[in-house]
């Protein structure tokens, strides 16, 4: 709608830093920002210029309505400041582009339909900037509405986009995802289903068209719904008369904007209700009948809305009934006049077909055909089916010179869109490089004032390095100088030094020498006492000298007188005097030698007699310790002694006690008066007796007492010998009997003793001898004749070595002569007596003979010692 | 000091304490050590043949009481020794139905004491007749002077005790044979006893006078609340054995008192 204020203008250089972005008024929100607003102000030509009309593209590029947000303020600021033209944002009311697109027909001539479409745009545009797209979405919509309020009930085909829209806007439940599946699908059919027809009709670039469509399905589908209003409007040839009439200057677009037509249709068409009324006799699709415009605006259906169900019966099912509740509560809304709210889809279905079918009859009507004059109805029939057959040729070839249009003009926006921004970026890239230009000469002069500057400054920088190499030059002369004098004097330091040790050393010397000469002096002074001193002692000792010599002289004298005197006197008795005097000192000599002699050896007797008395002393000792020995001995011996008497003691009472009890028995066997019959058997039994001896060891028992008495006999002689100590007893023994004596020899006998007395007894009895003579009769048995009895001699004999050696051979021989008798008999029982007496006979008398020993060898030692 | 030196040198905190028991055994041992009794030489080496001596008397007098008849098996242990001992004295009766004399009821209450304390017969019996005859002889002309002794020390310890039983005319009739001849025999315990008998052994028999004196000490309530002589004379003689330990160890106290610390 823009085109002649887009096309005379031209790119001019100062438009680059106004800028930009707005494409057409007509489509700039009123938010715009001033710059805008204020070109419009200036001269046409100047100010409005825009991207779109620097390339020719005549589409109200749908960017304006993103961009301006968002690339204006930028600009804006950049050109504010730049341009210097801060001039207040103009307000959209005074502001003339809009006024002049809305209402005014000066500028287009096209204002009067517009009109009738644009309001309801631009309120949309106020209320929400929204993208172009959704304008573009809505655009139909409000047609449509349009459309619905004047239809009431009828849904158009061009209210599809929309609740697609909706549709598509509802994304979260599952069911409309489906839904809308299901409805693409058919879109891609139809779209596909579409294009067949056209490919036939040729004229088409049909890849081009089909990699289109997939992108922008429902674009093309809704631009089909926009398009379906124009489809009668837009001739192709239409347009290009309409291109070469109204858009002279422009160069671009061999292919009409799809967008600008939406706008621009209805000028067309008004155009053509004027103009073109004469080629309606042509049954080209450019035809478009008178009734369109108005029905357009009146919201008439497309005409091809009746192929809106056969096409898509799920979405027409659910677009109807979503229409037919939209119109319901408007009619509740509204309370106008409602056109049946309960309408089914059946009857809507009904209607649209009635629609379609009166549109048709119409359409028909309108149709400049040849036979139109003709009045088919009058012949009672339906027109002709070959007219109704290119009737529908037609139809389907403006439809698809529709969607190539309608295509093409997608390129296009596509296209101009890709561009613009080029555009845009061009343009930025632009202003930024003439910025950059501005900053970089800026920048040259600063360069160059700086390159000046730097030159200066390095003039003077050479200056001040010759003047500080002229400084330098000179301080190092100066130091040079001055290290020469430090090093002057640091030599005369030096030797002066040299000199100072020099002279410290010669004080040395002479404070060495000074000391010498002070010691010298020292021991001068010594010296010298001491001479005074000499000298002293050689005066008096001189004097002293002078005196003697004065004795000796006077002695020499007196000495001379006397030898004078003795040489008178005794002139041979020095001989004699002096050989005395020799003998006397060999004498002495001797006797000295003599005298050390005997020393020497009293020491040696002395040293002899040390010894012996400590010989003594250990011999002391020893005997001490043998009297204590032997006091221990004899304790010991006392106590064996004492413990043997005491059972010796025991042994004679236990005998007594014996005596007394056979003395008892006799007593009593006397009393019974037995006497006389024992007389008589007295002889007998004691042959008896003889042989029971003999046979019997009971025997033994006579014999061991008998044995015993003799031995007592023997005793007699035997303990003479031994001292009186042990034997103290013996004389008492000697005299209380010889039972006593037989006690002590014969402890170990003493159990066949005992076993013996009662045979004993009844051996008394049986001999019948009183009494008082038993004793006689026991100890005058034949001890020789018994075994027990020949041993225990043999073994008295052995222990008192006695002198009856004769005896003892006798009854040695005696007794092996018996033991070879006995043994046979008497095994058993004389074994066990055997080594009884072994054993106990010989184990007390060694001892006692041992002490003895002991004994008397001690006090012959003792005695000795 | 060279005793005091053996002496367990913890004697002293002991005594202090109260215990004086340790000191006994010390004395004891000394005892054991001399054997005062003399049963055994102090020659150890001859023990074994001394000791064989003493068995083989023993079992001589044994067996020839046995073949006289004049002990059966069944004849108790105590008359064994009794018969035993007047074997070796000679002063066997002619018959064992013979009535026994004091001096062998003296001998029999000994025997059963020191039945108690020894094990072995042999033992036993020879300390029997060693203590018996140590009595005989040792102490054959201190023994009559202990009532007298008794007399005094009851007077220096208690006059009024000694008042009491003259009042009662009890001095004379005082078990004083119990006491003094057998040593308390059948009296005290015999552990009590032994602790006595280790005096008398060790050759003092003042110490049967402290017993006495401090029996009476001990049971003085008792004996002042009876009158009669023959009363008192009774409860004397069987006094109470449960504190028999405490009335020897007072009684060595009151010993130790009066004749000084012993001279072991």
């Amino acid at each position: 709608m823009n085109w002649t204020l887009g096309g005379s203008i031209t790119s001019t250089p100062y438009s680059t830093s106004r800028l930009t972005l707005l494409s057409t008024p007509g489509q700039l929100p009123q938010t715009l920002s001033s710059p805008s607003t204020r070109l419009l102000t200036e001269p046409p030509q100047t100010t409005l210029w825009s991207p779109s009309m620097v390339c020719g593209m005549t589409t109200p590029p749908t960017s304006p309505g993103n961009v301006p947000p968002e690339l204006s303020h930028p600009y804006s600021k950049v050109f504010g400041t730049t341009g210097g033209k801060g001039t207040p944002l103009g307000t959209p009311a005074t502001s003339p582009p809009p006024a002049p697109l809305c209402h005014s027909d000066d500028y287009v001539h096209i204002s009067l339909p517009q009109a009738t479409a644009t309001p309801p745009k631009r309120e949309e545009r106020t209320d929400s900037a929204r993208p172009c797209l959704h304008r573009q979405h809505h655009l139909p919509n409000d047609r449509g509405l349009e459309e619905l309020s004047g239809s009431k009930g009828s849904v158009t085909l061009s209210d599809l986009p929309e609740f697609l829209g909706d549709l598509a806007s509802d994304e979260d439940s599952i069911e409309k995802d489906k839904e809308e599946a299901a409805i693409s699908k058919e879109l891609s059919e139809i779209t596909t289903a579409d294009a067949e027809p056209v490919v036939p009709r040729g004229g088409f670039d049909s890849p081009f068209y089909r990699d289109s469509l997939p992108g922008s399905q429902r674009k093309s589908h809704s631009a089909s719904g926009t398009q379906g209003t124009n489809v009668n409007s837009e001739p192709l040839n239409s347009s290009l008369d309409k291109l070469g009439s109204d858009t002279p200057k422009q160069a671009f677009t061999p292919i009409d904007p799809p967008c600008g037509h939406a706008d621009e249709s209805p000028a067309d068409s008004r155009e053509r209700q004027s103009s073109l009324e004469t080629n309606i006799l042509t049954p080209s699709p450019c035809k478009i009948p008178p009734q369109r415009g108005v029905g357009f605006g009146s919201g008439q259906p497309p005409p091809y809305d009746h192929l809106f169900e056969v096409a898509l019966p799920k979405t027409a099912c659910q677009f109807v009934s979503k229409k037919t509740e939209e119109l319901l509560r408007k009619a509740k809304g509204n309370t106008e006049e409602d056109y049946v709210p309960s309408t089914s889809p059946m009857e809507v279905l009904d209607r649209l077909i009635q629609q379609g079918a009166d549109a048709h009859t119409k359409e028909l009507n309108k149709l400049s055909l040849p036979s139109k004059s003709v009045d088919w109805t009058h012949f009672g029939g339906s027109p002709p089916s070959d007219e109704i057959h290119t009737l529908r040729n037609q139809l389907l070839l403006l439809h698809n010179q529709l969607l190539y249009e309608r295509f093409k003009r997608q390129q296009h926006a596509l296209r101009n869109r890709r561009l613009l921004r080029k555009v845009i970026k061009a343009a930025a890239l632009e202003e930024h490089n003439a910025a950059m230009k501005d900053q970089l000469k800026l920048q040259e002069k600063d360069i160059q004032i700086w390159k000046v500057s730097l030159q200066k400054e390095q003039a003077r920088y050479s200056q001040l390095q010759e003047q500080r190499d002229t400084v330098v030059t000179q301080l190092h002369s100066q130091i040079r100088q001055l290290q020469h004098d430090r090093e002057e004097f640091y030599n005369q330091s030096q030797e002066l030094q040299t000199k100072l040790e020099d002279c410290r050393n010669m004080i040395a010397e002479l404070r060495i020498e000074l000391k010498k000469a002070n010691n010298k002096v020292c021991h001068t002074e010594l010296l010298l006492s001491q001479v005074s001193q000499k000298l002293s002692n050689s005066e008096s000792v001189q004097q002293q000298m002078e005196f003697l010599n004065r004795q000796l002289l006077v002695l020499g004298e007196v000495n001379e007188l006397y030898l004078e005197q003795l040489q008178n006197k005794h002139a041979d008795t020095t001989k004699e005097v002096e050989m005395m005097k020799t003998a006397y000192r060999k004498e002495l000599e001797k006797n000295r030698s003599h005298v050390l002699q005997q020393s020497q050896r009293l020491d040696t007797s002395q040293k002899r007699i040390l010894e012996l008395e400590s010989h003594l002393a250990k011999k002391d000792h020893l005997l001490l310790e043998q009297k204590k020995y032997l006091e221990d001995v004899k304790v010991q011996a006392r106590g064996q002694l004492q413990a043997a008497e005491s059972r010796y003691e025991a042994q004679k009472r236990i005998t007594q006690v014996f005596e007394l009890e056979i003395l008892d028995l006799y007593g009593r066997l006397e009393k019974d008066g037995l006497l006389k019959k024992l007389e008589e058997e007295k002889t007998e039994a004691a042959e008896a007796a003889e042989e029971r001896l003999d046979c019997c060891n009971d025997g033994c028992s006579d014999a061991g007492i008998g044995h015993n008495e003799e031995a007592s006999g023997h005793n007699g002689e035997t303990k003479i010998p031994r001292p009186s100590s042990t034997r103290g007893s013996s004389g008492s023994r000697g005299g209380g009997g010889s039972s006593s004596s037989s006690s002590e020899l014969s402890t170990p006998e003493k159990p066949p003793s005992q076993r013996a007395s009662p045979f004993s007894s009844r051996w008394e009895t049986t001999i019948g001898e009183p009494s008082t003579s038993i004793p006689m009769t026991v100890g005058s048995l034949p001890s020789s004749k018994s075994f027990l009895g020949m041993k225990a001699r043999e073994l008295f004999r052995n222990k008192s070595e006695s002198q009856c050696d004769e005896d003892g051979m006798t009854i040695s021989s005696l007794s092996e002569t018996l033991k070879t008798e006995l043994g046979k008999d008497s095994g058993v029982e004389a074994k066990t007596p055997l080594n009884l007496d072994g054993p106990c006979s010989s184990t007390p008398n060694p001892d006692s003979v041992g002490q003895l020993r002991i004994m008397d060898y001690n006090e012959t030692h003792h005695e000795h010692s | 000091m060279t005793e005091d030196s053996q002496r367990n040198f913890r004697s002293v905190y002991y005594e202090k304490v109260g215990f004086r028991g340790v000191e006994e055994k010390k004395s004891l041992e000394i005892l054991l050590k001399d054997d005062r009794l003399g049963i055994l030489p102090p020659h150890h080496e001859s023990h074994a043949l001394v000791m064989m001596y003493r068995k083989d008397q023993y079992s001589d007098i044994f067996h020839a009481l046995k073949v006289i008849r004049f002990i059966s098996d069944t004849t108790p242990q105590v008359e064994i020794y009794l018969r035993m001992y007047q074997l070796e004295l000679g002063k066997l009766p002619r018959s064992p139905s013979f009535p026994l004399e004091p001096e062998d009821e003296v001998f029999l209450a000994i025997a059963k004491a020191m039945e108690e304390m020894v094990e072995d017969n042999v033992d036993c019996y020879w300390i029997i007749r060693s203590f018996v005859n140590q009595l005989k002889n040792k102490y054959r002309d201190s023994l009559p002077q202990l009532p007298k002794a008794f007399e005094h020390y009851l007077n220096l310890e208690d006059s009024r005790l000694l008042n009491h039983l003259k009042t009662c005319s009890a001095v004379s009739k005082l078990p004083y044979d119990l006491w003094f001849k057998m040593c308390f025999a059948g009296c005290l315990p015999e552990s009590s006893l032994q602790r006595v008998w280790d005096k008398v052994v060790s050759g003092s028999c003042k110490i049967l006078v402290f017993v006495a004196v401090e029996i009476l000490l001990t049971f003085k309530m008792k004996v002042m609340a009876l009158n009669n002589a023959e009363k008192i004379t009774k409860f004397l003689e069987n006094i109470p054995q449960d504190s028999s330990d405490a009335i020897v160890s007072k009684a060595i106290d009151l010993w130790h008192k009066h004749c000084g610390t012993p001279v072991h």
